[in-house]
């Protein structure tokens, strides 16, 4: 199986610009690996599913809130035991924890999906490029289908042009 | 911005977990020592019962009830102020979030033991958690009391998690970093995360998700723990400004910290370079406009409960300002309304000791502002039968002590073992002022101070 090729950057203004080259040679599938989100990060098209995490706090915060209002109710209609003169269900005080679930579901549903989303989006990125990235430099990775003929020499010119050190 | 700087900031960043100086030590061993003492004083209280603080009929809350006030308040502004400082894209954040945030946590942490210590047979707090249980009974939840227990938890559970995703990719990056036992444990901890675009959608995604949750959070739970005072039918209590006068109060005294524990760790770890005099300048206004608004919520409350013609609130409010505890009072109004208005003045702004002082004042003259309203209230109430005093034992000061103890002992392990500032945010930040740089950028370079 072919190898993607993998660019590394000291510069991140230099990784951009490497990416801008290669969108306009009209090379697909480009990926970067960056240890802060620098203006390269945004320049490959945000791939992934990021789009599903504020359904994904949505339905977390209606589940507290569900979940509150159920937990309220139930309990108090199964206690049975009037305080202060309060009724049994007496919806505006359960208000607040509804509210406070809402906020804790859906910020928890979050973090969740962060954490689930992120690992199945590094998946399509090859561990051995990943591991270059560091503190001091970026990492390009060209798919392997892109590099095959003139279209191959295109990315190669394009990266050096950037100033890279270009690996295999 | 080349390799070079990039490496440059990271190791500036990291400094609080590189270097160990002497100051680190004395600092820890001085908090360890107050634990030690607030951990025996209440041991004390936990063999020999309640009976050993100064609680008694009229005034059952003291310093206990007052300090986890304190704490509450200052756990506010932590992820509050980072969270707005995020959507406003304010330079600020990548200095000061971080430490913001972790204020927060380990506040609400410290803030959380003191009911637990107020209830006396602390090994029974779980009465309160709702859960199924034996007795088959379920927790009151028309109680504020029961809100609390909620709003505390929820705040302390998504604070926690707004810190940790925003220390994931400082994590991935200190993983590569570190060698020997600590480079397992921090990739465990980054999550995998690696710093791929995709990742970078997400989290980019994730985090105004999360300060959109945060912020209503943030001002529910201050709120929640205003109407424990403030449901009730109490003189000097049951008013409407309540909750967002606790708010206020929160973000005042929240700010006030946050100003303390910067300028320690700017001035410990040589972090001018990030952490710079125009930081502190924002904080300082912050805080002055907070001062005028505790102000103007002091005088509010004092005209109200004259003009509104009801006996027992002019009463409360008359014996504040003269009574038993009217230094109290006075100490609250000369540190919150008097002594940051020398905020006004840029050259007290900029001046880093003068500054600490204010900051120290405001701390101090906001845990008298708790003690002064919960114990007033409860000392000078509708019946002057039932009026008594309230004199905190030393048992009590020993324990309040001792959260502060605790409090500092967290934050300073926090600093040695995760990174205090965003490493990530901060390249990020000096990578966008190099390239649009700008006439007064409150993090463009400059000469420090302190």
């Amino acid at each position: 199986m072919a190898e993607p090729l993998v660019a590394t950057f000291a510069d991140p203004d230099a990784a951009a610009r490497a990416l801008t080259a290669l969108q306009e040679a009209q090379v697909r599938g480009v990926r970067v690996v960056s240890p802060a989100p620098f203006p390269a990060v945004h320049l490959t098209g945000r791939p992934g599913a990021w789009r599903l995490l504020g359904k994904v706090a949505l339905l977390g915060g209606l589940t507290g809130l569900a979940g509150g209002a159920a937990l309220q109710a139930v309990t108090s209609e199964s206690l049975g035991l009037v305080v202060g003169g309060k009724p049994i269900l007496a919806w505006p005080a359960f208000g607040v924890i509804m509210f406070e679930l809402t906020m804790l579901f859906a910020g928890a549903s979050t973090f969740a999906a962060l954490v689930i989303m992120s690992a199945l989006a590094r998946r399509r990125v090859a561990a051995a490029a990943r591991r270059r990235m560091d503190s001091e430099h970026l990492v390009v990775v060209v798919p392997a289908a892109e590099l095959d003929g003139p279209r191959g020499a295109a990315v190669r010119r394009a990266l050096a042009g950037a100033g890279t050190e270009v690996r295999p | 911005m080349d390799h070079r700087a990039l490496a440059q900031i990271e190791r500036d960043t990291l400094a609080t977990m590189a270097g160990t100086s002497w100051r680190y030590w004395l600092g820890l061993g001085a908090s360890v020592a107050l634990v030690a003492v607030g951990g025996w004083a209440w041991s004390q209280a936990l063999r020999s019962g309640l009976g050993v603080l100064g609680l008694n009929e009229p005034v059952m809350w003291g310093c206990l009830i007052t300090t986890f006030v304190f704490f509450i308040g200052v756990s506010h502004s932590g992820t509050l102020v980072s969270a707005i400082l995020y959507f406003t894209r304010s330079p600020l954040r990548a200095a000061i979030g971080r430490s913001a945030e972790a204020m927060t946590v380990i506040t609400i942490m410290t803030a959380g033991l003191y009911p637990i210590i107020h209830i006396g047979r602390s090994w029974l707090f779980f009465f309160v958690l709702a859960y199924p249980n034996q007795r088959q009974l379920w927790p009151n939840f028309r109680s504020p009391l029961t809100w609390d227990v909620f709003a505390i938890t929820s705040y302390v559970t998504v604070s926690a998690l707004f810190l940790y995703m925003g220390m994931l990719p400082d994590l991935a990056l200190l993983s590569r970093r570190v060698t020997g036992w600590r480079r397992p444990l921090y990739r465990a901890l980054s999550l995998g995360f690696s710093g791929t675009d995709a990742e970078w959608a997400i989290f980019e995604k994730a985090y105004p998700i999360f300060a959109g949750v945060v912020i209503p959070l943030a001002v529910s739970v201050h709120s929640v723990v205003s109407w424990d005072f403030a449901m009730s039918v109490m003189p000097g209590w049951h008013s409407a400004i309540f909750a967002p006068y606790f708010v206020a109060g929160a973000i005042f005294s929240g700010v006030a910290m946050a100003i303390l524990l910067l300028s320690g760790l700017r001035r410990g770890y040589g972090l001018q370079a990030y952490i710079k005099p125009a930081h502190f300048d924002l904080l300082a206004k912050l805080l002055l406009a907070m001062s005028l608004v505790m102000t103007f919520t002091y005088l509010t409350e004092f005209f109200m409960a004259a003009y509104h013609g009801t006996e027992a609130e002019a009463e409360v409010f008359r014996w504040r300002a003269t009574g038993h505890y009217a230094w109290v009072f006075w100490l609250v109004i000369f540190c919150n309304s008097v002594a940051p208005l020398a905020l006004f003045w840029g050259r007290v702004r900029a001046s880093m000791p003068a500054l600490v002082a204010v900051s120290v004042l405001v701390a101090v003259g906001m845990w008298f502002e708790r003690f002064m309203f919960i114990v007033t209230t409860l000392a000078h109430h509708y019946l002057p039968q039932a009026w008594g005093n309230y004199t905190p034992t030393w048992t009590e000061v020993l324990i309040c002590l001792g959260g502060f103890g605790w409090f500092f002992m967290l934050f300073l392990l926090f600093i040695k073992i995760f990174p205090s500032m965003s490493v990530a945010e901060t390249m990020e930040r000096l990578h966008h002022e190099a390239a649009h740089p700008g006439p007064a950028q409150v993090g463009a370079p400059e000469a420090s101070h302190g």
